[in-house]
């Protein structure tokens, strides 16, 4: 018998037409996270199957585990035969090994050529473990669920399903442009936008020297953290100094955000379209601060056509914090490096700014220009989600 | 040249003398510093820390750097003893331990604490009956080596820390686990405190760390400013700390393999060592193949030594740390106060080839015929 990994697709199944395209990312997905494990993957319309010539798969799974589209991920033991009789003596060989009282079969048939049904075969496996091993049934609540499969042309045993992330696999929805900050929102934002298939490529606004390098180290390892779930990650550097210096000198102070944001958005318009992104993700949760009231978010959005997604507009902070510590962002995102949109900050902000007072404050700075500038010029930086110790030499 | 002291010290590995002089020529930036050269320096730090916690399966917290394992001994020790002086005053060591040890408990006595000696069988392994007896309510330390540094007796600490949890729950377990890194698994998680040191595994001198269980607090003993860690402030040492972390990931590589072969070349020198008079092997059935421990009955060590050294062959006394006077371990275990003051120590490595073995053998019996001979005249 082959010991193997068996993986549940989750939501994909109800989408009819692109079955096969979400299947053969996933497949792309789970060996890119793979690559360096020596696995054969191959899949049919139910199941993915991932095999390992040394059979240790502590590592795989925890991979695993990272990828998204994934329902089940299931330690299973091959079978390549549909004989009944083998089938029985191979499960009791694998029950010996492991610890119970009690016990049920739980049987999947999907060859339905085969002459017995699955409430059959889960009687007959159940009966012959009876009489070989001091055990009982209990179906309401057993110590072991033992669940055989019957496919076409092999039989599958396991004891566990270990649940997987959901969503749709990465890449399935297309592109998607995250305004990442190195705060707790954004990533938080950019995972659930992942979740949902969309391939994240993030843009990050620095201000030296108003901002530190570690503040950008600081969403160079948030961005690590994404990038395990988004495949790899590139992150766009803008250098926003110059523009965030001629708001400050030019444009009245309790203005300062709502135009400076205005000015974000539309950078990230801009490298949407030269990415092929179809949408831009931000961390803004109604009501946070000034620039994320109701009236503020619609004189900053006016400025773009893209749609913008707020993954967590709707979400309390403890909620959003809760979803960060179990993704491993938090600890990072706490960590106290001033980011541009913290530096500036004026003392009275407007809460409820007038498009047509942004628009008349904007013609003070040439920012067509500023803009073009800070693009034509932005440092592009490739984010691997496989650790990558740059010190290999040294250590 | 023949090098046989290797327990005294080892030579620094190649690769890891390249990152001292990389790291030294391009790290040299203060990892405090908030420029781009400290940012750089930094990063390579914590990227040399996490690998050591992650060899040792630890949390980076964990972890203080020290100058070596005599100053994570005191670290540890006095550091423990200060901070729970209000519960207790009790501390308990082995009778095998380093010299250092011993002087830091002499220091602690003198503030006020009370040391407990526990016993050990004929094999050298701790008394565990003893040990159960003598921890009081007080006991705040027990310390304890994983490898007894002069014959190489092993001491299991997972047990040992069973046995005082469960009389004393508060009671911490420090381990000096110097003389047992790179040459048998050790699992800091089998005490509360460890010490080991580089310079043991072919790492530079000047470097080790202290292993310290984040439940614990301790009180510094220096005080100064510091990001990383209150234990040891100061700017850290960098490219000490990267060569130590290769020598750790280079020394726990193939360390069956590596026993096993060390394991051969100490049987071939007790075969041939044994059946000499005058000779007795000091080697328990807990003794790691690295250490050898020998006495000799009529020839002072240390004429030994250097006799021995004319033919550029180097072997070590008792410990290097304590030349001169008898062998503490040799006494605790053997109670034989003759075989304790002459004893010399081989220390074997992985990199000690059969070749160097036989002419050892060779000009080793060489040298003792001929001293014999002097001393029997």
């Amino acid at each position: 018998m082959q010991k193997l990994i068996l993986i549940k697709y989750g939501e994909l199944t109800t989408k009819k037409e692109n079955i096969n395209l979400f299947i053969s990312t996933l497949k792309n997905n789970i060996l890119k996270k793979l690559e360096d494990q020596d696995v054969l993957v191959s899949y049919d319309k139910g199941r993915m199957f991932i095999s390992k010539k040394d059979e240790d798969y502590t590592n795989i799974i925890k991979l695993l585990k990272e990828v998204f589209g994934i329902h089940e991920i299931i330690l299973a033991y091959r079978l390549e035969s549909l004989d009944f009789n083998e089938l029985k003596n191979n499960v009791l060989d694998l029950v010996k090994e492991e610890n119970f009282k009690t016990f049920k079969v739980e049987t999947k048939r999907s060859n339905k050529n085969i002459a017995l049904t699955s409430l059959e075969i889960s009687a007959l496996v159940g009966s012959y473990i009876l009489q070989n091993k001091d055990v009982s049934v209990d179906i309401h609540n057993p110590d072991l669920i033992i669940y055989l499969e019957i496919r076409n042309k092999d039989s599958y045993i396991y004891f566990t399903k270990i649940p997987g992330l959901g969503g749709y696999p990465v890449g399935t929805l297309g592109k998607g442009i995250l305004m990442l900050s190195g705060g707790i929102d954004s990533p938080v934002a950019g995972y659930m936008a992942i979740k949902r298939g969309v391939k994240i490529e993030a843009v990050y606004f620095e201000s030296p020297p108003h901002t530190s390098i570690e503040a950008k180290n600081k969403v160079i390892e948030l961005g690590k953290i994404l990038a395990k779930y988004n495949n790899d990650l590139k992150l766009h550097v803008i250098n926003f100094t110059e523009i965030q210096e001629s708001i400050y000198k030019n444009i009245p102070h309790n203005y300062l955000i709502t135009i400076m944001r205005r000015m974000m958005y539309r950078i990230c318009e801009i490298i949407a379209h030269s990415n092929n992104a179809k949408i831009i993700v931000n961390g803004e949760s109604i009501g946070q601060v000034a620039s994320q009231t109701l009236t503020s978010m619609k004189a900053i959005n006016e400025v773009i056509k893209l749609p913008v997604i707020r993954p967590v507009a709707c979400f309390d902070k403890l909620e959003i914090i809760d979803i960060a510590k179990k993704i491993g962002t938090y600890e990072t995102s706490i960590l106290p490096y001033e980011d541009c949109c913290t530096i500036f900050v004026p003392d009275h902000p407007v809460i409820n700014p007038v498009i047509k007072e942004c628009q008349e404050y904007e013609k003070l700075i040439p920012y067509q220009d500023l803009i073009y500038k800070a693009i034509k010029n932005h440092e592009i930086i490739r984010i691997n989600s496989q650790e990558t110790n740059n010190f290999k030499d040294l250590l | 040249m023949i090098y046989l002291d290797y327990s005294a010290t080892t030579p620094i590995n190649y690769e890891v003398l390249e990152s001292l002089t990389k790291t030294s020529k391009e790290y040299f930036a203060n990892p405090n510093s908030l420029h781009t050269l400290g940012v750089k320096s930094r990063e390579l730090l914590t990227s040399a820390t996490k690998q050591i916690s992650d060899l040792f399966n630890v949390l980076d917290s964990e972890i203080t750097f020290t100058s070596g394992s005599t100053e994570a001994n005191n670290m540890a020790l006095v550091g423990v003893a200060l901070a729970n002086m209000k519960r207790g005053n009790h501390i308990i060591t082995s009778k095998l331990e380093h010299p250092s040890i011993y002087k830091i408990l002499e220091y602690l006595q003198t503030l006020g604490f009370e040391v407990s000696y526990v016993d050990n069988d004929s094999d050298g392994l701790i008394d565990f009956e003893d040990l159960r007896r003598k921890i009081r309510p007080t006991t705040i330390l027990v310390s304890i080596c994983a490898v007894n540094s002069e014959v190489g007796v092993r001491q299991p600490l997972k047990m040992i820390r069973q046995i005082i949890k469960k009389e004393n729950a508060t009671t911490f377990l420090h381990s000096d686990m110097t003389q047992a890194l790179g040459k048998i698994p050790v699992n800091f998680h089998d005490v509360d405190l460890a010490s080991v040191s580089a310079h043991k595994i072919y790492g530079p001198k000047g470097i080790g760390l202290l292993y310290k269980n984040s439940r614990i607090n301790i009180i510094p003993l220096i005080h100064g400013s510091s990001k990383d860690n209150s234990l040891k402030p100061g700017t850290p040492a960098v490219p000490l700390i990267v060569a130590m972390a290769k020598a750790i990931r280079l020394a726990l590589n193939d360390l069956d393999r590596r026993e096993t072969f060390v394991a051969r070349l100490n049987e071939r020198i007790v075969k041939e060592l044994e059946v000499i008079d005058g000779i007795k092997i000091n080697k328990t059935k807990y003794s790691i193949p690295h250490i050898l421990n020998i006495s000799l009955d009529n020839i002072r060590p240390e004429t030994f030594i250097h006799a021995m050294e004319e033919y550029e062959i180097y072997l070590g006394t008792n410990t290097a740390c304590s030349s001169g006077e008898i062998s503490s371990s040799v006494m605790a275990i053997y109670n034989d106060r003759k075989r304790a003051s002459g004893t010399i120590r081989i220390s074997l490595s992985y990199l000690t080839t059969t070749d160097e073995i036989n002419k050892f053998l060779t000009y080793f019996k060489i040298c003792y015929a001929k001293l014999n001979a002097l001393v029997q005249k």
